[in-house]
């Protein structure tokens, strides 16, 4: 299944994860394109955010979690292998939490902390640009420019999360990793969350767990459904949510379980 | 019992209880006993003013009102004596060929008998108030359960005035213990002018010895007696030598604690941690100053300082030790505190673990931190035994660690050791730096709520 193919971001095989010796990933297979935005549904605790979790190796902080796969970055990188550091694949891959969760230091700081960490910026001047840009970018800028130097706590549920999503793109990742980024948020801030991942979509690859199954044939173009920690169908969101191959898959979207 | 008579008229006799069951047996449980305390509270107050207005009658005593109140006292003291034994047989009292009765005079001898049967009286009163009030009042309480009363309010009222008392009883009691520290600082300042007190650099109290034969007290030698200067340098340096031994390692001790320890080595080291500051401050003392500080002394010579027997540096170190777990074990509550989101946060942008606990996790946390040092300072700046048995009891004005200094604590202490006069300022200084290091802890710990409110409003 893993192959060279360079229009993939992400490319997984063979993914089995256990937590303890309770089994929470079996043997899942799932590829994900670049620059689309891949889905991952299915009803709690069918897998979805662990398998997501994989993708930075956010397990790795969960001593009991025992991950076992092949993880292809850009078709040559092996995310697990002792060569890379764990960190400067999170700079590749960023992530976003089902609850915001910014840092309690100014909006200006929660931007400008990944750069920083990672020595993004060569001057102040650059590193202000940077701040700009991603907050721009997360469509939060022309709410908070006046007040950059406010505690980033003070903003609203729906400000917050907009400005997570700035602060993981301060760094300038390739693929976006969302963890029910909307569950948390009012109907308003959603949608402004959605038209922001349609946005962003054109310079990153978004991997999108979600409990809202007309949020994932809003937003994304590849759906995957997931059940009991198997990966049941695989597909164009489209087809996923008409006619899919599978009746687990039918039942499911059509709200018989989950 | 209550209960079920209660219930019973709610079930026989078919009667709508206007409270809950239970609160029928608050009620009379209530009633049973705190009438009877709060009598008995009274009478043990007022107890001797009774005895005087029974014993001290005019008619026996007519010229009672010019009495000065120590006579009075006096003789209030040998009647109550008399009245011991005022009762007992002729030959009991005799010693030799001589009654002990005939010491004293006719007047004052019925005076006693009057208290020996006050006393009496009293013992029986309070014997019939604990049996019989609590019954009587129990019956009638019992008595009067029906489905009408309504025992509900009752009982929350009077269970809300006991909460409202509890807590106002340490409110006062707080308030006492300043205003008799507020005046018999007034008076030891009758003596020692303000000024001098606050600003001269000599501490010396044994001048105040020093005594002129006309004007009582030598007004040159009270001047340079208490300088309290010396004091507030000896125990800010005692105190800072504390905090630079307990700050870095018990913040370091909570971050591994915290973050690095498996949850295994945690359970077990936070309280061995914790024992540190449950040891007694006079075994630090004599570990301070039969170990620490010779050591410290031989370590000073090797390399050519002057190091004394007795210094503040051999009493901060030993104080150090024992308030690491003030600043330890608070601030890995508050590290633990922390959301892990916020954790997860970092890592997910690629920050390392100590990139996460510097830039994320103590920011986070630092009010509560503060909190700890604060706490730690109060409770160096108050201790007192250590540094009685390791830095001198000499006030030393100096800035030097390895030098003797003493502590505003350890003179409180040396001035009220031996001859307390309350009219001598030797005595009454110490009421003086007591209230000083009141003041000290009560600014330090405003700070610390400023501090800790400022950096909540930011966080939240």
């Amino acid at each position: 299944m893993v192959d060279q193919n360079s229009n993939y971001a992400l490319q997984t095989s063979e993914v089995y994860v256990h937590y303890g010796k309770k089994m929470a990933i079996n043997n899942v297979a799932l590829n994900f394109p670049k620059n689309e935005v891949t889905s991952l549904i299915g009803p709690s605790g069918c897998g979805k955010s662990t398998f997501l979790r994989c993708l930075n190796r956010m397990n790795d902080v969960i001593d009991i979690c025992n991950v076992k796969g092949k993880f292809l970055l850009n078709g040559n990188v092996d995310i697990y292998s002792p060569d890379i550091q764990v960190e400067t694949l999170r700079e590749k891959v960023g992530m976003v939490f089902q609850k915001p969760n910014p840092f309690p230091k100014t909006i200006y700081d929660n931007v400008a902390y990944g750069p920083k960490i990672h020595g993004i910026a060569s001057s102040q001047n650059e590193l202000d640009e940077i701040v700009k840009d991603s907050l721009h970018r997360a469509g939060l800028y022309e709410e908070v420019k006046d007040r950059m130097d406010d505690i980033a706590t003070g903003l609203s549920g729906g400000q917050q999360q907009r400005l997570c999503i700035a602060r993981a793109i301060a760094i300038r990742p390739e693929i976006i990793l969302m963890d029910e980024p909307c569950s948390a948020l009012d109907p308003i801030a959603t949608a402004k969350i959605e038209d922001l991942i349609n946005e962003l979509k054109e310079n990153y690859t978004i991997i999108i767990v979600t409990h809202s199954m007309s949020q994932a044939s809003r937003v994304s173009s590849k759906t995957a459904f997931f059940h009991l920690g198997n990966l049941v169908e695989y597909g164009e969101t489209g087809k996923i949510f008409t006619k899919p191959d599978k009746e687990q898959t039918n039942d499911y979207i059509t709200g018989r379980f989950g | 019992m209550v209960k079920k008579r209660a219930l019973s008229l709610k079930f026989k006799k078919n009667e709508n209880l206007s409270s809950l069951p239970d609160y029928y047996g608050y009620y009379v449980v209530l009633l049973v006993f705190f009438p009877a305390i709060i009598i008995w509270f009274f009478l043990l107050i007022f107890k001797s003013n009774f005895q005087e207005m029974f014993v001290m009658s005019p008619v026996l005593f007519p010229d009672v009102a010019t009495w000065s109140s120590g006579k009075f006292g006096l003789i209030m003291n040998k009647i109550s004596n008399l009245s011991m034994i005022v009762n007992l047989s002729e030959i009991d009292l005799t010693v030799g060929d001589k009654s002990i009765l005939k010491m004293a005079s006719e007047s004052e001898i019925i005076a006693a008998k009057n208290l020996a049967n006050f006393d009496k009286i009293y013992g029986w009163s309070n014997l019939t108030l604990f049996i019989i009030l609590p019954v009587l009042l129990g019956f009638l309480a019992t008595k009067s359960i029906s489905g009408k009363l309504n025992a509900q309010p009752i009982v929350e009222k009077i269970i809300s005035y006991v909460i409202k008392g509890s807590s106002y009883i340490a409110i006062f009691i707080t308030f006492g213990i300043f205003f008799s520290l507020v005046f018999e600082a007034i008076n030891f300042f009758r003596y020692v002018n303000f000024m001098d007190f606050f600003f001269n650099t000599a501490w010396n109290p044994n001048r105040a010895f020093v005594i002129n034969a006309s004007e009582g007290f030598d007004q040159e030698a009270l001047k340079e007696a208490f300088g309290f200067v010396p004091l507030l340098t000896g125990t800010l340096l005692i105190a800072s030598v504390a905090m630079l031994v307990a700050v870095p390692l018990g913040l370091l001790t909570a971050i591994y604690l915290a973050e690095y320890a498996s949850s295994k080595v945690r359970d077990i080291a936070k309280p061995i941690i914790e024992i540190l500051a449950g040891i007694p401050t006079v075994v630090y003392g004599f570990f301070a100053a039969l170990s620490l500080a010779p050591f410290i002394k031989d370590v000073g010579e090797g390399v050519g300082l002057p190091v004394s027997a007795e210094s503040a540096l051999a009493a901060g170190l030993a104080m150090g030790v024992m308030i690491i777990p003030f600043v330890s074990s608070l601030s890995d509550d508050v590290i633990k505190a922390v959301p892990q989101s916020l954790r997860e946060g970092s890592y997910a942008i690629g920050a390392t673990k100590s990139e996460t606990i510097k830039k994320v996790i103590l920011p986070a946390a630092l009010a509560g931190i503060m909190g700890s040092f604060l706490l730690a300072i109060s409770r160096a700046i108050g201790e007192t035994m250590i540094v009685v048995m390791a830095a001198s009891l000499r006030a030393n004005l100096t800035f030097n660690p390895l030098e003797p200094a003493t502590t505003i604590t350890t003179q409180i202490v040396t001035s009220l050791i031996g001859d307390v006069e309350f009219d001598n300022p030797k005595t009454l200084v110490a009421f003086a730096l007591g209230l000083t290091l009141f003041v000290m802890t009560l600014i330090l710990n405003i700070a610390a709520i400023t501090i800790v409110k400022k950096y909540r409003e930011k966080y939240e």
